[in-house]
This record gives C-alpha cells, sequence and structure tokens, in this order.
C-alpha cells in the first residue's frame, strides 16, 4: 500500500524530529492494552477500533428481528420434564437486556452522588508517587532506551531490531 | 418460619464457592465447599458448551472460550449467570429447593445499586428463596479464622486484602464494621496477570493467545513474587540456560497428557513434547500487584494502596490495622506473596508500630467458611430479608437491612426517619451499630496529625 507507506514515512520524520510520540497517543494507546487484557478472551491484541466487543458473549451476536436467544432456559438439570415456571418481567429483562458496566455504572448516578461517599469510582488506589521504571517491550529486562517512533521501552540493539520487526507501531493509530 | 437449610454462595467473578447448612443438626454443619467454575465455556475441540460445574466433564483444555457473567469484577451477564446457577442448585451439584432454603450470597465491593436490584430480583423472583442476605466477602472474614487462628478473639481492627480474579481491594475493618471511606481498590486481578501472561508468552515464544485455560495454569504453577525483582532480572539475564529461576513448562497434548507441568531435572521429553520457557515471565507476571506502572496502570501498587488505605483511617487506632493485615483471594497463593508486602509495607509503616501479615490455608474459600461460621455465630434469620419482605417493599426491604457502602450515605437520612416513624428494626442495627463515636474520633485527630 504504497500511501499508507508514504503517510508513514511522513510522520516517521515529524517523530524523529520529536524523539517520542506526543503523549496523549501514548496514552490512548496504554488505555486500550489495559482494556485488552481485562477482556475474557483476548485473542488477538486488536489494531482496529472496531471488533472489540464481539467476542465477549452473546450480546451483539443476534442479528436485528430475530428472536434473542438465551442460554439459560434451554435447560433443565436433573429433571427434563420440570415444567417451565413462569419468569417474572424483572428476570426476563435482565436475563435478554445486557448491558456492559459502563452503561450500568452512568445509570446507577453514582457520579452524582456527594463527594464524600465513597463509590466505585472514588476507591480507585491513588496514583503512584515513584516514577515509572522502563522494562524492555520485548525481553522483560530492565530497558534503557525507547523507540522513536512508537516510544516502546527495549534494552538492547537485539531487542530493539526484534521490536522494529515484529511489533513497532502496531498499536498506534 | 424458620428454614432448615441455608446455602452460602461466595460468587466470585471465576469460580463459584458453594455448600449448605444444615440448621436442624446444629453439630454436624457440611462446609463442604463445591467449587466451579463460573462461565459458560465452549471447547472447540469436543464441539460443545459445559455450564458452571459440567466443565469437569471438558476433557479438551484447548482453545477454550469462556463467557463470564462478570465484567470487571461486576455481574452483568444475567443470562450466564443463571445458567450456571441452574446447575449450581439442581440435583447434579447442592440439589436444594429453594422455595425452602435460605441463602447468603456475595456480592463484589461497592456494587451498583440497580445491580443489586437484579440480584433481589433473582433470588426471590426467579429462585422464589425463604430468604437471604447479601454482603461482601471482607465483611463476613472477622467471622471466620482469618484473624483468630485458634480461638483468639479476633481483633477490633483489621485490614482485608482481598485479591481475586477482576480486581485487588483493601478493605479495613472496625467491629466487624467496614470502613467504606477508606477502603480502595487496585485494578490487578488474576484474569489481567493471566491475559498479560499470554501476551509475553505469545510474542516471545508459542501462540498462546487463544490458550486461557493452559496459560492460567502455567500461571498458577510457575509464578512467584520476586523479593528483588532487579536481582533476579538480572539472574535471568547474565546466565540465561543455567540459573535457579528458569523453568520449563511442558505443554499438555490433550492426548497423553491433560495438565501442564513443570519439567523436573530427570524428566525426559520426548519428541513431541512442547516446552515453554518460562524466566522473569514467572515474577514480572505478579509483579504487576506490586508495580500496575509497569504496564502503564496509573494506580499505585499492593502496598503504597494499603498505606494509603490506612492513612485515611482513625489515626489512634492505625497501630493496629499495621499488626492485622489478612490475606484472602486466589492471588495471595504465589510464593512469595507475603514476605514482598511484608518488605514494602515495613519500609512504608511507620517505625513504632509493627507489622504483621497473616495468611490461611486456603485463601480461595476463606471468604466461603467465614461466611459459614457468619450463619452459625449471628442471629442469621433476624438479618436476612424475607420474601415477605421482598413482597412488601421491593428492593428497599434489602437498601434497609443490607449494611453496605450506601449505608454510609443513607445512615442520618435512615435514622432520622426510623426515628419519627417507629424505631424500625432498631434492634438488629443496634446490635451491629454503625459506631457514631468513631467518627467523631476520627474528625477530631486527623487534623491533628495533618501538616
Amino acid at each position: 500500500m504504497p500511501p499508507k507507506k508514504a503517510r508513514e514515512q511522513a510522520s516517521r520524520q515529524v517523530n524523529s524530529a520529536k524523539q517520542v510520540l506526543a503523549p496523549e497517543v501514548i496514552a490512548k494507546r496504554t488505555r486500550r492494552h489495559l482494556d485488552e487484557l481485562e477482556r475474557s478472551n483476548y485473542a488477538e491484541p486488536s489494531i482496529s477500533l472496531l471488533g472489540e466487543e464481539e467476542d465477549d458473549g452473546a450480546g451483539g451476536k443476534y442479528a436485528k428481528g430475530r428472536a434473542r436467544q438465551t442460554i439459560s432456559d434451554k435447560r433443565h438439570f436433573g429433571d427434563p420434564s420440570a415444567k417451565k415456571k413462569k419468569t417474572s418481567m424483572n428476570v426476563r429483562t435482565a436475563i435478554l437486556y445486557r448491558k456492559n458496566l459502563a452503561t450500568l455504572i452512568e445509570e446507577s448516578g453514582i457520579a452524582h452522588l456527594p463527594p464524600n461517599v465513597p463509590t466505585y469510582l472514588t476507591a480507585a488506589a491513588p496514583p503512584p508517587v515513584i516514577p515509572p521504571r522502563l522494562l524492555c517491550s520485548v525481553c522483560g529486562y530492565k530497558g534503557s532506551y525507547r523507540c522513536k517512533k512508537c516510544s516502546m521501552p527495549y534494552c538492547d540493539l537485539n531487542c530493539e531490531n526484534v521490536h522494529n520487526e515484529t511489533r513497532c507501531e502496531r498499536r498506534v493509530i | 418460619m424458620r428454614s432448615s437449610t441455608i446455602v452460602v454462595l461466595d460468587n466470585g467473578a471465576s469460580t463459584i464457592k458453594a455448600g449448605i447448612i444444615n440448621n436442624e443438626r446444629d453439630e454436624d454443619i457440611q462446609d463442604k465447599v463445591r467449587i466451579i467454575p463460573n462461565a459458560v465455556v465452549r471447547s472447540k475441540g469436543d464441539k460443545s458448551t459445559y455450564i458452571g460445574h459440567e466443565m469437569e466433564r471438558c476433557r479438551d483444555y484447548s482453545a477454550l472460550h469462556y463467557r463470564l457473567p462478570f465484567e470487571k469484577g461486576y455481574l452483568i451477564d444475567w443470562d450466564a449467570q443463571k445458567a450456571v446457577w441452574d446447575g449450581l442448585f439442581s440435583s447434579e451439584v447442592l440439589g436444594i429447593s429453594a422455595a425452602e432454603s435460605s441463602l447468603l450470597i456475595t456480592e463484589p465491593y461497592f456494587n451498583l445499586p440497580n445491580i443489586q436490584e437484579v440480584y433481589d430480583q433473582f433470588v426471590f423472583e426467579e429462585y422464589e428463596f425463604q430468604s437471604y442476605y447479601r454482603c461482601t466477602p471482607a465483611s463476613v472474614i472477622p467471622f471466620g479464622q482469618l484473624f483468630s487462628p485458634g480461638a483468639a478473639p479476633p481483633a477490633e481492627c483489621t485490614l482485608v486484602v482481598d485479591s481475586g480474579f477482576s480486581f485487588t481491594h483493601v478493605v479495613p475493618i472496625i467491629d466487624r464494621q467496614i470502613q467504606w471511606y477508606a477502603v480502595k481498590r487496585l485494578d490487578v486481578g488474576g484474569k489481567l496477570l493471566t491475559n498479560q501472561l499470554k501476551e509475553v508468552a505469545s510474542y516471545r515464544q508459542w501462540n498462546m493467545m487463544d490458550e486461557t485455560y493452559i496459560m492460567n495454569h502455567a500461571k498458577e504453577s510457575c509464578c512467584y513474587v520476586s523479593t528483588n525483582f532487579l536481582e533476579d532480572l538480572e539472574i535471568c539475564r547474565s546466565n540465561p540456560k543455567r540459573n535457579n529461576i528458569t523453568q520449563e513448562y511442558v505443554l499438555p497434548n490433550f492426548s497423553i497428557s491433560r495438565n501442564g507441568r513443570i519439567r523436573q531435572p530427570e524428566d525426559e521429553l520426548t519428541p513431541t513434547d512442547q516446552v515453554l520457557v518460562m524466566e522473569n515471565e514467572r515474577f514480572s507476571i505478579p509483579e504487576l500487584l506490586f508495580r500496575p506502572d509497569d504496564i502503564g496502570l496509573e494506580q499505585s501498587g499492593l502496598s503504597a494502596t494499603i498505606a494509603a488505605s490506612i492513612m485515611l483511617l482513625p489515626s489512634d487506632l492505625q497501630g493496629m490495622f499495621w499488626a492485622n493485615i489478612g490475606l484472602i483471594g486466589g492471588n495471595t497463593k504465589f510464593k512469595g506473596f507475603r514476605q514482598r508486602l511484608f518488605s514494602e509495607l515495613r519500609s512504608l509503616a511507620p517505625s513504632e508500630f509493627e507489622v504483621n501479615i497473616l495468611e490461611c490455608d486456603s485463601p480461595l474459600t476463606e471468604a466461603f467458611h467465614s461466611g459459614c461460621a457468619f450463619v452459625k455465630d449471628t442471629n442469621f434469620s433476624d438479618l436476612v430479608v424475607t420474601r415477605a419482605e421482598y413482597q412488601e417493599s421491593g428492593a428497599n426491604a434489602s437498601r434497609r437491612k443490607f449494611r453496605d457502602w450506601q449505608i454510609s450515605e443513607d445512615n442520618s437520612k435512615e435514622s432520622e426517619k426510623g426515628k419519627a416513624k417507629q424505631g424500625l428494626d432498631d434492634d438488629d442495627m443496634g446490635q451491629l451499630s454503625r459506631k457514631p463515636s468513631r467518627t467523631k474520633v476520627r474528625t477530631g485527630n486527623t487534623s491533628t496529625r495533618r501538616r
């Protein structure tokens, strides 16, 4: 893809002048990586911004208009002929309409509680006081350098080469 | 209306720890705990789906696809959760009749009010339990053995470190009451560690990105917490082949070996065996609990988080917290966890205070066993919300009765209302009072201590 290549080249020159990427790009990359580490079936480090939700269950799997399928009411443990119990409206809603945690936090309104009330949002551990240390992103040893393009740390020439060949810029958008 | 069986359910994001207590035969209480995965697992190998306890029938652990009811520690997928619970309550596991049982279930710290309502709905509308009690794991720990080995009465001020699958919480407790204003959360849990190991191993050696199960096992068998991280790094670096850190993890092939294993010196490998070399991965993965900034997570490590939590507590009691730190949760099983935590806390704690860290035999099931003790030691039937109460006042019934983080906020409002009406359930609450005097002490002293 020549156009992309050209773009890369351009940005590389800009970056080499500045040495590192803009901090907000790095922050975004880090945040995305942390989100990936929270996924249940973290399979492929994502390159695009799309397709992150897909693998985490049945939530978005069903096409519009098709009846939603649940896994929980197909089974009758022990007694297959057990009579179908009537499910209450509330329970039905909870089973059929899954919401992700961010939505639930928003709907719970805990963000609007007075600041002296401890909540999930206020309970996060404080930011670190000690400065972060560099660890080589390739071998895990103490890193002394950062990649000029993507700012990932590495420890020596050898790891730098590995980094350049395999991983460089993978996470930068 | 006394129910004969009480179901104790420690509903973890990774595994459920469950068992039954029979009220009638007080003597031989069956604290026999069943541990089942809290997941709906699809196996590519044998093309079938295993729900919760059915996992034990699974023979092929390669490329398992997990559907977990929990996201970041909170219960959001009720369809999956119901499927797992259905199996758990059925005759295949516990074999209970919900309508004749009472339930003790754990919920995550700072559970959201809208999620709590769904708990109520499931317990009463779907399963129709006679009554139930919902609490956090740490709140029952004072009733267990962790802080009172033998028969010694537990200390008044304790600090529970609960490091589980989704996150790690530091929970200070005074007089069996959680001090919510000082509870702190570190967003590092077993799930993140396994995923990190998956990623690192896949980048450096074999592609293990689909092998969550295997890598979790590798993590549990090989990883340890280093007491001197930089020195261990040097050891691995200077002599990659011959050092006492490097281990070889023999991957399972699912025809002969179903589980991976650590290769012993005399262990002969067959030509088909595949080996994952674990070098600095062994200690740099659990290291994230102590240095979350290594992966860019802007949070203090566990030790600093504990210190920060203790600093928020009444200054005259802080010494007691330093001396009574208890560990629960699967991550505390890493070798060297306690030693590392101790050495870091020792340097963070004021020198006049003693630092003491308590461990239990099985950090996984400690909350379950404490829950059983809680049921036996308290007037459990007074603490629960009954189905009749739920039918009368809905979610308000449990909001009023269960002591969680919202109580501190509702406290003033509720008690005023209560007095104005007729002092509703003052008896239960009096016994487990919310220690108004302490808060006074606290505000008085922090001001003098602060510089």
